[in-house]
């Protein structure tokens, strides 16, 4: 059972939070970039397991959802729509959650597993060309240049334009979402999606909606994902077609198998670790692909609890160790 | 007109017998694993590469050419030894999640070799002298190599089919692919005959990968563009099935072709449709005999 020792954790937890709140007064621009990155990708990771973990769905085409929402806040921005900002982000939460509605509404009630998988994943290259031929939103080469911005609170306005100020905001909002994530999966809708995914059959038979409750998973795992993808324009400043290419719905699938699907924050640990191997190997073409796929392989054949499933493991040893040992 | 639409017809179905020569391998390792490998399209990469460093940029003939893509479509095979017996054989009675995923992370493993090995450059491999010729029938040109990938598509159709429904191997593996429990009652290595099968699979890969790697622009994106297509007509034929998959890239390179005569601005969209309507509408593919 995850968090059988919750005090560990939970030092674990502010230890860590406490770690990526004072870092942009330490680090450089490039870690700062690097690690405000990790934590928009670890939120994504999170929705994904919401339906891999949670609800037993595996979408192969989630970058879908983040590509849609990056680029409603990256168009906003871009081109000066008189929106402010917060409303923009909602409406990336929005455009996630009604495109995962409709796409959801249709594919779940007649495709399951393989089947939903391939479709999931021709619906994110159907976004993707459809984003290319487009001249509104720059083609193949997307939008560059996206300003960060200032929100106008009528007497006092905040200026997220110094990369301190909008790491903050990414830092905080994804904390929100992540809680909220996290309440929803412990409370009865939660249990009720967990046992779809345990045995759909039998929640069936104990009178769980599954149509529905999938529906809902989905829904709100469509809106994070938009939200994630609004989030990272401004701080990326460049949107481009590939965010929606199978190589990125690729990454919350990596993400979470690295850190451990089964455990709540494993999906946003394997998104910092693989952040991490990243960019030690970025030098040489090639090296990152190669040591991702390699570990990923070897977590699956050997580990398939993931880093947290392994620090958990650890951690119990370590625990029962000092037991036996004090008076 | 006429002669527009006869070429984008005959363009379509190269492009058919392209995706089938994919599409061949990676339905007939579905068909008796229940493995739908992401990987595939990477290890056509593969043979690819291969053939260019066997042959170079200009094969300096026909014989030496279809040489390396057999000794291309070898070594991919042993290749997939190597990864039946590390990957495939230990996740066969994992769930479904965990094979998609593993061998997604075979694609990125075997796409960094290839990155490291060969580079990001693009490299392009011309046809042998014979093939990169046009001949002129009734006032359309055709290429010589488009006629050579079709032929080679159809004879690799013809071959799997004799195959798997004449010979003893053949009908093995497809008592193992119906009844895996059962086929090993009765005394049928079941663990050997997919091996046998995960290494034709690869040999298929490596050698479709040689065949097609002329006039195309070989980088280490070449797989996806082939995977998709091929996953595509895997999915459309039905999961596991060699004659589905040849007729679905047929009715595909058709799709494709007409909708580039009438909608010219959005090439490769009409796929992706295709491919979602078949999955709502005819999940289990438009054969559903489920036989090979």
């Amino acid at each position: 059972m995850p968090g059988r020792d919750t005090r560990f954790w939970t030092l674990t937890g502010v230890a860590m939070l406490a770690a990526l709140a004072v870092l942009p007064l330490v680090a450089n621009d490039s870690v700062k970039f690097i690690v405000g990155l990790a934590i928009i990708e670890a939120l994504f990771a999170l929705s994904w397991n919401l339906l891999f973990n949670y609800t037993g769905i595996a979408s192969f085409g989630h970058a879908a959802f983040f590509a849609v929402g990056a680029y409603l806040v990256g168009i906003g921005q871009r081109h000066g729509w008189p929106v402010p900002f917060p409303a923009q982000l909602l409406g990336a939460f929005l455009a996630g959650s009604v495109m995962a509605l409709v796409i959801g509404g249709i594919a779940l009630r007649r495709a399951t597993g393989i089947h939903f998988a391939i479709l999931t994943l021709a619906v994110a290259e159907v976004v993707r060309m459809l984003i290319s031929y487009s001249a509104y939103v720059g083609r193949d080469e997307g939008l560059a240049g996206i300003p960060r911005p200032v929100i106008d609170f009528g007497v006092t306005t905040l200026s997220l334009k110094s990369v301190n100020a909008y790491y903050w905001l990414i830092l905080v909002i994804c904390l929100v979402l992540a809680l909220a994530l996290w309440w929803f999966v412990s409370s009865r809708h939660g249990r009720a999606t967990r046992s779809i995914a345990l045995d759909a059959e039998r929640a069936a038979f104990v009178g769980i909606d599954v149509y529905r409750m999938r529906l809902l998973s989905f829904t709100i795992s469509g809106g994070v994902a938009g939200i994630c993808g609004g989030l990272s324009a401004p701080w990326v400043q460049i949107v481009t077609p590939d965010l929606s290419h199978w190589l990125h719905s690729a990454q919350p699938m990596l993400n979470t198998l690295l850190g451990g699907s089964a455990y709540f924050w494993g999906p946003a640990i394997g998104a910092f670790v693989y952040a991490f191997i990243n960019y030690s190997t970025r030098t040489l073409a090639g090296l990152s692909e190669l040591m991702i796929g390699g570990i990923l392989i070897i977590i699956i054949l050997s580990a398939p609890m993931g880093i947290a499933g392994a620090l958990a493991a650890a951690q119990r040893r370590l625990s029962r160790n000092y037991g036996e040992g004090s008076p | 007109m006429l002669a527009e639409w006869s070429f984008a017809i005959f363009s379509g179905l190269t492009l058919a017998m392209a995706g089938f020569l994919v599409a061949a391998g990676l339905t007939l390792v579905f068909g008796i694993l229940k493995i739908l490998n992401f990987a595939h399209g990477t290890f056509f990469m593969v043979g690819a590469y291969v053939t260019y460093s066997l042959v170079g940029t200009e094969p300096s003939s026909m014989t030496w050419f279809l040489a390396s893509v057999l000794l291309a479509g070898l070594a991919v095979g042993i290749i997939g030894l190597a990864t039946d017996f590390i990957v495939f054989r230990r996740l066969r009675s994992a769930d479904y999640h965990y094979t998609l995923i593993a061998t997604f992370a075979l694609l990125l493993l075997v796409t960094g070799f290839v990155k490291l090995i060969w580079g990001l450059d693009f490299l392009l491999v011309r046809p042998p002298a014979i093939l990169d010729a046009t001949w002129s029938v009734g006032g359309v040109f055709v290429p010589v190599y488009s006629v050579f990938v079709i032929g080679a598509g159809v004879i690799v159709y013809i071959l799997l089919e004799v195959l798997l429904q004449r010979s003893w191997l053949g009908k093995i593996i497809q008592a193992v692919a119906r009844d895996a429990w059962m086929a090993d009652i009765l005394g049928i290595n079941t663990s050997a005959v997919m091996t046998v099968a995960v290494v034709a699979s690869f040999m298929l890969a490596g050698i479709a990968g040689g065949l097609l790697v002329p006039n195309q622009s070989l980088s280490p994106a070449l797989g996806d563009v082939f995977l998709l297509l091929a996953f595509t007509a895997v999915i459309i034929g039905g999961l596991g099935n060699v004659r589905g998959a040849f007729l679905a890239s047929i009715l595909l390179g058709l799709i494709e072709s007409v909708s580039t005569v009438l909608v010219p601005d959005l090439p490769g969209l009409s796929l992706y449709l295709a491919l979602i309507l078949f999955i709502l509408v005819r999940p289990q593919g438009i054969f559903t005999s489920g036989a090979h």
